[in-house]
């Protein structure tokens, strides 16, 4: 079963990267699937991490402020929203609202034989069907992640030095320690991985026949519980990356 | 031709709307990674300054000089100098480097909270900027480890206060001796004994006052007789009294009788004052006699030439 999931991962991320699967046939397709994948999920997200983001950077702000160490805040906001909370809650949310749906629609499609179908008309199936839904997915994530970020930078400027332009050399400043270049090689590489693993496991399992073992979980439990193991381990690796 | 799948509904507009949103995402990506490139000092132009420190530990690459309180400065890279030293490569960028100049001080500060400082004071303004490459000693004040030394200083402070209360300690001697004294200042003796030591001398020193008071008593009557002696009726002083009123008429018959020989003097002056006039005539006198013997001489002299009876008179021719 993981060996046939990982076949299929990687077949799919192939077609990912190959130019062919982005050609004149597809591409309205896949750009549907983009702008309905990402669109409707930006606003509310955007919100969602905003007020989050408040909460958190004034619990920080504040404490570190009554031990005396408010030179520190600033950093941790950063590292703790910026670097870890943003790109996994950007994940988890995508996963949630965009991609778990989206891999149940696959395999209802190839429950009730639609892709079956597809395959007889001459079509593949991953092409027309599963890349454009992974490209939604990795795309979701990675402009969640983004947008959120500089949204909680800009909110944590204005908490912390409020309705002024003068702190920003500082701030900058700031900013430019906690992203040396290998906590931002880690933070992209983190937010990449993390839009592979909710986009790519719930589609291929989705799209791929169930076995015939003793399988007692459904395919989509399945396929959740490998994509939150999978977002821990990503999580898990970073960390170790940045602190170790 | 592929027909596309129809699971998803196609609108002819969405193909415009992904591309904005592509623009968009791709947009910020690289405004933040630009951001984050200015943030890093990608962008600015540096110079270098290399501190040098026999112990880097704290230091890390990323962190900021700071001049007053403003970051002036990035640490770049941290190397080990072939004697052991540690180099810290610092980036300063141009536009602040004039804070720097040749006699600038650099301090690494470690607190007990928080990670190491690098801190740059610059006490003269005027003198010439730093240049480029500069290499400079930073001088290391450490809150942490000052705490061994710390440790040490109150170790032996304890100890010493310890060997100060034991019980065979010089401090507890004297103290105990203190004790005695008090003891013996408030025995039969009291400060005497304290002060002569034992308890014979203190009695022979109180038999010494003794005597003298008596003694004293003696001095007094003697007193009292010899003023009697001195100033009584038939004392001394009545005596002298009347010596002296004696003495007072002594002296002005003396004085009368000086008066006496003083006008027998002014006579005896006025004798010699005459006696003097009296020779000044004698010399008068005696010109005039000298006198009168020569016109007596150059008479007889007339006489004699004039006289035929001269003896031999004439004058003989050779």
């Amino acid at each position: 079963m993981a060996g046939r999931l990982l076949h299929t991962s990687a077949l799919v991320l192939a077609l990912v990267l190959s130019p062919s699967s982005y050609g004149r046939a597809n591409r309205a397709n896949l750009a549907s699937h983009v702008y309905l994948g990402t669109a409707p999920l930006l606003p509310w997200f955007t919100v969602l991490v905003a007020f989050a983001s408040l909460v958190v950077i004034r619990i920080v702000v504040v404490t570190a402020e009554s031990y005396g160490l408010s030179q520190y805040a600033l950093e941790t906001v950063v590292r703790v929203l910026v670097l870890e909370l943003i790109p996994l809650t950007a994940a988890l949310f995508v996963a949630v609202r965009l991609t778990l749906p989206a891999g149940v629609e696959l395999a209802g499609m190839r429950a009730r034989g639609e892709l079956d179908a597809q395959r007889a008309r001459g079509l593949d199936p991953l092409v027309t069907e599963v890349v454009p839904r992974v490209c939604a997915g990795m795309f979701s994530v990675v402009t969640l992640a983004v947008v959120s970020c500089v949204i909680s930078l800009v909110l944590t400027y204005l908490v912390v030095h409020g309705l002024t332009h003068t702190a920003f050399d500082g701030y900058t400043r700031k900013v430019g320690q906690v992203f040396n270049p290998s906590v931002a090689l880690i933070f992209a590489l983190k937010t990449l991985f993390f839009s592979l693993a909710v986009s790519l496991i719930p589609m291929v399992t989705g799209v791929q026949e169930p076995s015939s073992g003793e399988v007692r979980a459904t395919p989509e439990l399945q396929g959740l519980v490998r994509m939150f193991l999978l977002i821990l381990l990503i999580e898990v690796a970073s960390l170790i990356g940045n602190y170790y | 031709m592929q027909s596309p799948p129809e699971s998803v509904p196609i609108n002819p507009r969405m193909e415009f709307k992904a591309a904005v949103l592509l623009v968009l995402v791709a947009l910020l990506v690289s405004a933040s990674v630009a951001y984050l490139m200015y943030a890093r000092g990608v962008f600015e132009r540096t110079q270098k300054l290399v501190l040098l420190a026999d112990d880097s530990e704290g230091v890390v690459v990323g962190m900021d000089m700071t001049f007053s309180g403003f970051a002036l400065g990035r640490i770049s890279a941290i190397e080990l100098a072939p004697d052991g030293n540690a180099r810290i490569l610092v980036d300063v960028p141009q536009k602040d480097a004039h804070w720097l100049r040749t006699s600038s001080i650099f301090t690494m500060e470690r607190g007990l909270v928080g990670g190491t400082r690098i801190r740059a004071y610059s006490g003269i303004l005027t003198d010439p900027p730093l240049p480029d490459g500069a290499e400079r000693r930073v001088l290391r004040g450490d809150a942490t480890a000052e705490i061994p030394r710390l440790m040490n200083a109150a170790r032996d402070l304890l100890s010493n206060l310890q060997a100060m209360t034991a019980s065979d300690s010089a401090l507890n001697n004297s103290l105990a001796n203190v004790q005695g004294v008090t003891d013996r200042l408030k025995g039969p003796q009291g400060a005497l004994g304290l002060l002569l030591g034992n308890e014979a001398d203190a009695r022979k020193l109180i038999t010494t006052l003794d005597r003298t008071n008596v003694l004293l008593g003696r001095l007094d009557g003697l007193a009292v007789k010899a003023d009697t002696q001195v100033f009584g009726d038939k004392g001394v002083m009545p005596e002298t009294r009347a010596t002296v009123a004696q003495l007072n008429g002594l002296l002005a018959d003396a004085r009368g009788s000086l008066k006496k020989v003083d006008a027998v003097l002014q006579e005896a002056q006025a004798i010699a004052a005459n006696t003097r006039e009296g020779t000044s005539d004698l010399a008068a006198l005696r010109a005039e006699a000298e006198s009168s013997l020569r016109k007596v001489e150059h008479l007889v002299n007339e006489i004699n030439r004039k006289w035929p009876f001269a003896r031999d008179t004439e004058i003989k021719l050779p």
